[in-house]
């Protein structure tokens, strides 16, 4: 019973090829049934999509988990884990299905980009990982972008699952795409066009519920409204910038969420839509803070 | 006076260039001169006319030698710490002594390894302000309080100290990793001279400026605008104003050199000018005038077209020699990289373009055109040269990648790369993957085998290995028709460039214009760690082979060069080690490539 309020969903913090879960105003998730099943202790296991000799998704059982160097216990994939090769986000819902989609690691060779749009679920009970959904690609799907599906979000009253893509995006057309999918029917409801978006998360700081997303071209953080159903409202706007902060100026916000207290911590690296290995991209976090009285977003620190 | 590619030249351990020197004799390519470039793109005008300076060496002048020789003073004496160029009054002097005489302040200040020492520099000692003593435990006088900054060049960290003159104590000392303090004014003015004397600055803005036109990072927030962000140096921008534009010249204060020029819009409205740094400067300059477009270069004879690509590196085509086809395309498609500590560990490296690629390491540097010349001083060709490069290379699991092509005055050329270490440990062995495509539309392939060419009838490849025969003179295959081809040698350690054999797998494959079989850019086509002939060509080749004779043919050629870290036997590696206080990269590239010779010859 406890076991879903403590499984954690811990990774390094130093690679973009992950996703970590938080638990934050929107968290619902549930542990997945097939943790317990596989025989691993829920308190002490995580799924990781970063381990760079084990292709896929994988559960490791650590004597510490949240400290890469910490000692692995037991190490285990479900068949099925591997067979979209790379993967980079992972999401939870409440029921403790898993969502997560292909990225490429170093080389295209297990990701052919062809496969770069699709969303697949791994069963809260048997753990089998399934093609769950296929997101249309652009027509100017082209060889020089490596990446699709970049992002995820999840909002939990709506059962409303956000997927960014970034697909068919060349150096001079901004091609990408934000989809609200519904997860009880599997079908796309709604979607904000010709946007590169990378990170994305749920905040209710406005008193609305807020998409953020971090852009691809540029180190801006964006929001979209969205409404009771999960759908859009109006158009992106502009939130803030972590441009000129940090030790390199010019991050993107690679991974965003919104912690207790409201405070958006945003994750950046560089990234220019090459195949640089996310290890030798340094990592920094930039915290914000909403700023009522004026109506926005402040950098309150690293 | 040596050029910076020259001085890179000089500390190449390995480097036996028999015969063979280079010079540089301009940097090609969008001109790279700051004037207006012919060619077309999507890029902004400003990326194309930016200028990297990467070659340019500065050490003769008298204020850089002054400089230099300050720093080598400092690091000569018992307390190797380059005190403040700028006139401070009595109790700053005072302050900066209690300071640097300091244990905790100066924790920093030798390698702990090697107790060399680093270069480190007291950069300003100011009134401390109240905001300043939050961490301090004991009574002080707050007047009689100095703040002392005091930069480690190597490790990229800022040490300060709490003094009070009155005491003639530190009353607190900490430090801040990744942080660069305010400059001094002595940097200051050494950088804008640095800026105002290149020529490549002087070209850009038409006239000699003066000191007074650079407006000079001197907050934080300037400083704030440029950085060096691959090099990890301290970098500065001197700006100057000329119009409605403004010429951004980054500056190293660590090298004490340029590193680029680039011209950015003022203006009142509209959003703000973007951030120049060492990255963005170098990204845009290669996306805009070498991923964007292809070039022309006629040398010698020669005529060809280059470019960088995605994911094969730099790609010459169209190659003529005196007017003669010689090759429709040649490139780099892969590096694959194993590690033989561990089964199955390694990567597949592709090389290209910094932005929007499928590269995994990327170029740095804008091609290179540099001459051949032979041991007489004499001009017998030149190269085209690329280098890309890993952030963090040379530290482990980093990369950096060479690739050159030659081109000799008689017909000559030679496809070669090498591997500059340092990678995931010393059990690596590199597998380059080559593709020459030739022009030639009724080739043949032969390999000499005891005395006989023996000619290929279909697709195939082979290994080079110690029971390989070859021709009196070094040859091993030949394609081409009669009076209308090249012999091919494969390395063995004769070309003087510290290359120590190919061990090389051939192949030959048929082109075909309406196959996909390379000629467009591929992605990544082997795995990191097949020790054998499976490392991707061999996919245009199984399981029918095609028939090869009077055909256009492309030839796959993969070197196998294993890695070495043993003192004095080095080889595809490189080592950080201290020089004047700063880290400089010791290299041992592990060059590899045939030389293609006419047949005629």
């Amino acid at each position: 019973m406890k076991n879903y309020l403590i499984f954690l969903l811990l990774i390094s913090f130093y690679s973009c090829k992950e996703e970590e879960v938080e638990f934050s105003v929107n968290n619902c998730k549930r542990n997945p049934v097939f943790i317990n099943s596989m025989g691993f202790n829920p308190t002490k296991s995580f799924l990781s999509t970063s381990d760079e000799k084990i292709m896929g998704l994988v559960l490791i059982e650590s004597e510490m988990p949240g400290n890469p160097q910490a000692k692995r216990l037991k190490v285990s994939q479900h068949p099925s884990w591997t067979k979209a090769g790379w993967l980079a986000p992972i999401l939870i819902s409440e029921k403790g299905d898993i969502y997560t989609a292909p990225a490429p690691f170093i080389n295209i060779l297990n990701n052919p980009i062809a496969n770069n749009n699709t969303i697949y679920k791994v069963d809260n009970s048997s753990g089998e990982m399934k093609e769950y959904l296929k997101l249309p690609f652009a027509d100017s799907i082209n060889t020089e972008n490596p990446f699709g599906i970049i992002g995820m979000a999840y909002l939990c009253e709506t059962q409303t699952l956000y997927v960014s893509t970034v697909a068919g995006s060349k150096r001079n057309e901004e091609n990408g795409h934000i989809y609200a999918i519904n997860t009880e029917t599997g079908k796309v409801i709604d979607e904000v066009k010709n946007t590169d978006a990378m990170g994305l998360g749920i905040s209710y700081m406005r008193g609305k519920r807020e998409l953020y997303f971090g852009t691809g071209r540029n180190s801006d953080v964006a929001y979209i409204e969205v409404n009771s159903k999960g759908k859009f409202v109006g158009s992106p706007k502009f939130a803030l910038t972590i441009a000129g902060l940090g030790p390199r100026g010019d991050d993107k916000v690679r991974k965003l969420r919104a912690d207790q207290f409201g405070n958006l911590v945003l994750h950046g690296m560089e990234f220019s839509y090459n195949l640089i290995p996310p290890r030798e991209k340094q990592e920094t976090i930039y915290q914000f803070r909403f700023n009522e009285e004026q109506e926005k977003w402040e950098y309150s620190g690293n | 006076m040596l050029t910076h590619f020259q001085k890179m030249k000089l500390i190449v351990a390995t480097n036996r260039l028999i015969g063979v020197c280079m010079l540089i004799i301009s940097a090609l390519g969008c001109k790279n001169s700051g004037n207006s470039s012919a060619s077309t793109t999507l890029y902004k005008e400003d990326a194309i006319n930016s200028v990297l300076a990467d070659t340019i060496d500065m050490s003769g002048f008298p204020f850089i030698q002054e400089r230099e020789s300050r720093i080598a003073q400092a690091l000569q004496s018992p307390l190797p710490v380059l005190l403040s160029g700028d006139s401070l009054s009595t109790n700053q002097s005072l302050a900066q002594i209690i300071a640097v005489n300091d244990s905790l302040f100066t924790k920093f200040i030798y390698n702990p390894s090697t107790h060399q020492p680093y270069r480190s520099e007291i950069f300003g000692v100011y009134p401390a302000r109240q905001s300043d003593m939050g961490g301090v435990k004991t009574a002080y006088n707050l007047a009689s309080s100095y703040r002392v900054e005091m930069y480690n060049y190597p490790l990229n960290i800022t040490s300060i100290a709490l003094v009070d003159i009155q005491q003639k104590k530190v009353l607190q000392s900490y430090y801040l990793a990744s942080t660069q303090p305010d400059i001094s004014l002595s940097l200051k003015n050494l950088a804008i001279k640095i800026a105002v004397e290149s020529e490549i600055v002087q070209t850009a803005l038409g006239v000699k400026p003066t000191e007074k036109d650079a407006l000079m990072a001197s907050t934080l927030t300037s400083l704030n605008r440029s950085k060096c962000e691959r090099s990890r140096h301290l970098c500065v921008a001197p700006t100057f104003v000329k119009g409605d534009k403004a010429l951004w010249a980054i500056v190293d204060l660590t090298d004490h050199r340029l590193v680029g020029i680039r011209w950015t819009n003022v203006g009142n409205s509209g959003p703000a000018a973007p951030m120049i740094t060492e990255r963005r400067l170098q990204d845009d300059k290669i996306t805009s005038c070498f991923c964007e477009v292809e070039q022309k270069l006629s040398k010698n004879g020669w005529d060809l077209k280059y470019m960088l690509t995605s994911s094969d590196g730099l790609r010459v085509s169209d190659v003529t020699f005196n007017k003669k086809p010689v090759i429709r395309s040649a490139k780099l498609v892969d590096w694959h990289v194993s590690y033989s500590g561990t089964d199955g560990f390694g990567y597949s490296d592709a090389v290209g373009c910094p932005y929007f690629s499928q590269a995994a390491v990327v170029a740095w540097e804008i091609p290179k055109i540099v001459e051949l010349k032979d041991n007489a001083d004499r001009t017998i060709g030149f190269v085209v040269e690329q280098t890309y490069r890993s952030e963090g290379w040379p530290e482990a699991c980093n990369y950096n990648y060479r690739q050159r092509y030659e081109f000799y005055n008689d017909g000559k050329f030679r496809v070669s790369c090498a591997s500059i270490g340092r990678g995931c440990g010393n059990t690596g062995t590199y597998r380059p993957v080559f593709r020459i495509a030739f022009a030639n539309e009724q080739s043949n392939f032969y390999q000499w085998n005891n005395g006989n060419w023996e000619q290929w009838q279909k697709e195939k490849w082979n290994e080079q290995m110690a029971t390989s025969t070859y021709t009196p003179e070094g040859y091993m295959y030949k394609i081409g028709s009669t009076n209308n081809g090249f012999f091919i040698e494969p390395g063995k350690g004769q070309f003087g460039d510290g290359g120590r054999g190919d061990f090389s797998y051939l192949y030959v494959t048929k082109h075909f214009a309406d196959k996909q079989e390379g000629e467009n850019d591929l992605p990544t086509i082997g795995p990191c760690c097949n020790v054998d002939y499976h490392q991707g060509p061999e996919k245009f080749i199984e399981p029918q082979p095609d028939d090869i004779q009077n055909s256009s043919l492309v030839v796959w050629y993969v070197s196998q060069l294993r890695n070495d870290d043993r003192k004095g036997n080095e080889y595809c590696w490189a080592e950080n080690i201290l020089d004047k206080g700063v880290w400089t990269t010791k290299v041992y590239p592990c060059f590899a490539g045939p030389m293609f010779i006419p047949v005629s010859k």
